[in-house]
């Protein structure tokens, strides 16, 4: 057993847990967030993302000790936060989800993509979704979503950024 | 019928018609609790973990088990053998050779043969570790061939054949003789595991009354709580299933899975319990889609008509019948196609083996057997000089012929109606392969019908309610539940059409046992016309039946109202009392119209054949990188004669991932075995397709149906499957002149065609020669 202490959703919380147990144990067992789901727990699906320090990470993958002092942010607080809305517009709209276990590591790399500076395009987008499996869309309305998102830069407003 | 604007949809329109699912913000919300996200009971207790022992060896005696070392761990609440069933101890459908916990004999690895509910999970697996089973290994039947063979090791008392079938017509040998062109080949298909991403899981919790709650994912509630009243000699109604929402099945969860384990654990502990699978644990134990041998040999003459089809079945069922049979059933029945056979054979065998358990899988039987009677069309097309879409064109049946078991079937022209408008596609007219550096395109064409509902003396009846709520909602009872097909959605469209209310006034109330009546499984694509059909025949006497409640409170004839959007109305529509009102009103004493619909099957004595069908046609287009032999799918258009679109959403996720689920076990899906083991238990070592792997999809709705058509819109939940497997192969055949006999296509197939022909070395030059000729 460690005492751990850890920001989760903004929250500092402290537990006594065993080193090795896995922060998707954590959260659905000991803060009864259940949005992280378990689907392989070999980091390959993607249905347990969650944001650590701010970057997309599979809580199937974080052991106790490793989240020593980080920041966990989980997909109830980054659906709850206003810079999440258009994705989950997007995927509302483009028929983008369907039993929807998947869903909520989607809006969790999503999200992270669509507030990154600069932004992705589609193409790369894609690319960095393909960590998180739907087996029901067949991902047509998450390529629609992403369309969406993630405009070709010509049809953004042009923008002058000076670090070009 | 003549055509209207309205007949067609297509990829544009569809997508102008899709709105959010009813439960999409609060599935993006993460606000939607899956069964297996409770880990307390509805009385706030904190459930005990189980975990399951499952039996190390592919086929074994059991000689002894002690648990007592288990037992007397520390934290462990309850342990479990076959011996603490107090009632029945099997289960299965046509066939009842499941043990829940085996107590003699073991069939697979993972057979399930006691289980342990404690305080911790850990405590339940350091637990499971503990007891000793003493086995006496028996022979691994590993090969369907030799499962039959006299002196193969028995897996049941009945032997390792499990079903057989045989259908046919004409005279074959006057047929093959009269053959110009004869293709004859052997196909074979994938054991394709389903990738649910929430596995099999849930919590059993008691009810203070006696009783058991189960909120388990499954999708048939009323037979999952039969099956463990029955378990527990409890009485019915003892049991209540809630099924729903469900993280993904395909038909993986028809058939009961662990719960009634996590049952027996929950009714000897006196606790509820939670029990899920890791995915190696779903892995080894889920069902799987049946591998199948297929052998065809077909001909057709000199003019292009088709003259015969012979074809032989075996497919690997593993360790359990559960669907087996009926899989068979389908495999047979699809065999034939749409295509107009003179002459025909067809005979299937399906045997045990200790290679896991097959099972219920969307496409149900039928995708495998259109795979290899898809390459044998368009292996005689090319036989002939015909393409591929005028050869299909000249040899369907007519509309109103006999169905592909020689049984009267509800009159469908789709087959010729999804041709027809794929004639005229771009994508058609530009199939010719071509080369771009390393990399070969190709399109392929293929055509599907499929069956929908059960076949001839199946489970086909199906009760559903109309109810009016205490808040005032119009509530859709059935137990069907919901897996991701937007079933919810489809209940308040077809609610507010054919119930004359507005879609506000709607709720669907689905897969609870104890709520909602025994609508029969959530399968074989029959949900939509289950509730088209019944909402449909008995929406008139709902509204009836409300205004008659409604006169007396608004001093008015029942026939001087009218049950609408909102509430009752007059004849000029002004709303004289809302639905809440009403509901209010009445008190407890708020109505419920059950309907009963009696199996609507074919009228002709042929056990399993269908009545209904629906169609697709499709053109998938490849690119071949000849450097790796990796084949990608690029495109993929399917036309669907589905009837009329009732959720456009629905709809469109049905076809699109329907599709990439065939597309999947064309190209990358295949869970081999070796020794009785699974060669990959985790999503790592199985390859499912990615965003990366998905085509542009283009999905075209077919909606007319012929004159005077009584069924209304067939089932959308597996064609997609249905057709994508063939048209993907075809695609890779197009690409490069392959007979594609294997599926999935995977690299080394592709390389090995490309090496084994000089010519295939340098694909461009091979054509420049072919085309000097």
């Amino acid at each position: 057993m460690i005492s751990l202490q850890f920001q989760l959703n903004g929250e500092s919380v402290s537990l006594k847990t065993p080193a090795d147990r896995r922060l998707l144990a954590i959260l659905r067992e000991d803060f009864d967030l259940t949005g992280a789901k378990p689907g392989c727990e070999v980091g390959r699906c993607g249905a347990c993302m969650v944001w650590l320090d701010g970057a997309p990470a599979n809580a199937c993958l974080l052991m106790a000790w490793q989240l020593e002092g980080r920041s966990v942010t989980t997909v109830e607080a980054i659906a709850a936060d206003a810079r999440s809305e258009p994705v989950r517009a997007a995927l509302a709209e483009c028929g983008g989800l369907q039993c929807g276990y998947c869903t909520p590591g989607l809006v969790v790399t999503m999200t992270h993509l669509a507030t990154r500076t600069p932004r992705p395009d589609a193409a790369s987008a894609c690319a960095q979704l393909a960590g998180n499996l739907c087996r029901c869309t067949g991902y047509g309305g998450i390529q629609r979503a992403v369309e969406r998102l993630f405009p070709p830069p010509a049809s953004a407003p042009a923008a002058a950024d000076p670090s070009d | 019928m003549k055509p209207t604007d309205e007949d067609t949809l297509g990829h544009a329109d569809l997508l102008a018609r899709i709105r959010p699912r009813p439960d999409a913000a609060d599935k993006l919300r993460a606000q939607v609790r899956y069964p297996t996200d409770r880990y307390m009971s509805a009385q706030g207790d904190v459930a005990l973990h189980g975990a399951i022992l499952g039996s190390p060896h592919p086929h074994a005696r059991i000689l002894a088990i002690d648990i007592s070392a288990a037992a007397a761990l520390p934290g462990v609440q309850a342990v479990v053998t076959a011996q603490d069933i107090p009632g029945r101890t099997h289960y299965g459908l046509r066939v009842i050779d499941r043990p829940i916990l085996c107590a003699d004999k073991v069939r697979c690895i993972g057979d399930p043969v006691a289980a342990v509910a404690a305080d911790t999970l850990a405590i339940a697996r350091a637990a499971c570790a503990l007891i000793r089973i003493e086995y006496a290994p028996l022979a691994v039947v590993e090969d369907p061939v030799a499962a039959l063979l006299p002196e193969a090791e028995a897996l049941h008392e009945g032997g390792n054949l499990l079903h057989a079938v045989q259908h046919g017509w004409g005279d074959l040998a006057q047929a093959m003789a009269a053959a110009t062109h004869v293709v004859e080949d052997e196909y074979e298909t994938p054991r394709q595991m389903h990738g649910y991403l929430e596995t099999e899981g849930g919590i059993v919790e008691h009810d203070g009354a006696g009783g058991l709650t189960v909120h388990f994912a499954c999708q048939h509630p009323a037979r999952d709580a039969e099956v463990i009243a029955d378990m527990l000699r409890l009485p019915a109604g003892k049991v209540r299933v809630i099924g729903t929402p469900i993280g993904g099945s395909y038909g993986g969860k028809d058939e009961l899975t662990i719960q009634p384990i996590a049952a027996l654990l929950a009714w000897k502990s006196g606790r509820a319990v939670r029990l899920q699978l890791s995915r190696p644990e779903s892995v080894d134990l889920g069902v799987k889609r049946h591998p199948f041998r297929i052998h065809m040999r077909s001909g057709c003459d000199a003019q292009g008509r088709l003259l015969f089809h012979s074809v032989s079945l075996l497919a690997d069922t593993g360790a359990y019948a559960t669907h087996g049979p009926e899989i068979l059933d389908a495999a047979q029945e699809h065999a034939v196609g749409p295509y107009a056979w003179p002459a025909l054979a067809v005979e299937g065998r399906l045997a045990y083996t200790n290679n896991g358990i097959a099972g219920a899988f969307r496409g149900f039987g039928a995708v495998q057997t259109q795979f290899a009677l898809e390459r044998q069309i368009s292996r005689l097309a090319k036989a002939c000089g015909i393409d591929g879409l005028t050869f299909r064109q000249m040899n369907l049946t007519a509309p109103g012929a006999l169905g592909p078991m020689g049984q009267v079937v509800a009159p469908f022209d789709g087959p010729q109606r999804v041709l027809d408008l794929l004639a005229t596609h771009p994508l058609w007219l530009s199939r010719a392969p071509r080369d771009e550096g390393r990399y070969r395109h190709g399109i392929g064409l293929a055509l599907v019908h499929r069956s929908d509902g059960f076949g001839r003396g199946g489970p086909n009846a199906a009760q559903i309610a109309i109810g009016l709520a205490a808040d005032g909602a119009i509530e859709i009872r059935c137990g069907f539940t919901e897996m991701g097909q937007n079933l919810i959605d489809t209940v308040r469209v077809l609610g507010a059409r054919l119930l004359g209310c507005a879609e506000g006034d709607l709720r669907a109330v689905l897969g609870d046992s104890a709520r909602t009546p025994d609508s029969g499984s959530t399968a074989a694509s029959r949900a939509t016309a289950i509730l088209w059909r019944g909402l449909g025949r008995h929406g008139h006497e709902w509204r009836k039946r409300l205004c008659a409640l409604a006169a007396p409170q608004l001093g008015r004839t029942p026939d001087a109202l009218l049950a609408a959007a909102g509430g009752i109305r007059d004849a000029n529509g002004e709303l004289l009392l809302s639905y809440a009102s009403l509901a209010n009103a009445l008190g407890d004493a708020l109505p419920e119209l059950r309907i009963s619909l009696e199996a609507e099957e074919t009228p002709s004595e042929i056990a399993a054949a269908h009545y209904v069908f629906g169609a697709c046609a499709a053109l998938a287009e490849v690119r071949i990188d000849t450097w790796s032999g990796r084949a990608e799918l690029t495109r993929m258009v399917i036309a669907a004669a589905l009837g009329p679109v009732i959720s456009p959403q629905g709809f469109l996720g049905q076809m699109e991932g329907g599709a990439l689920m065939g597309a999947g076990m064309a190209l990358t899906e295949h869970l081999p075995t070796a020794g009785g083991r699974y060669l990959a238990r985790n999503l790592d070592g199985y390859l499912m397709p990615t965003v990366m792997d998905a085509p542009r999809f283009e999905i075209i709705a077919v909606q007319g149906l012929p004159e005077g058509d009584e069924i209304g819109p067939r089932g959308a939940g597996e064609i997609g499957v249905n057709i994508a497997a063939p048209a993907v192969a075809e695609a890779i055949a197009a690409a490069l002149a392959m007979p594609v006999r294997r599926l999935p296509v995977l690299p080394d197939q592709i390389l090995d065609h490309l090496c084994a022909e000089p010519a295939g070395m340098a694909l461009a030059h091979a054509d420049a020669t072919e085309s000097a000729r």
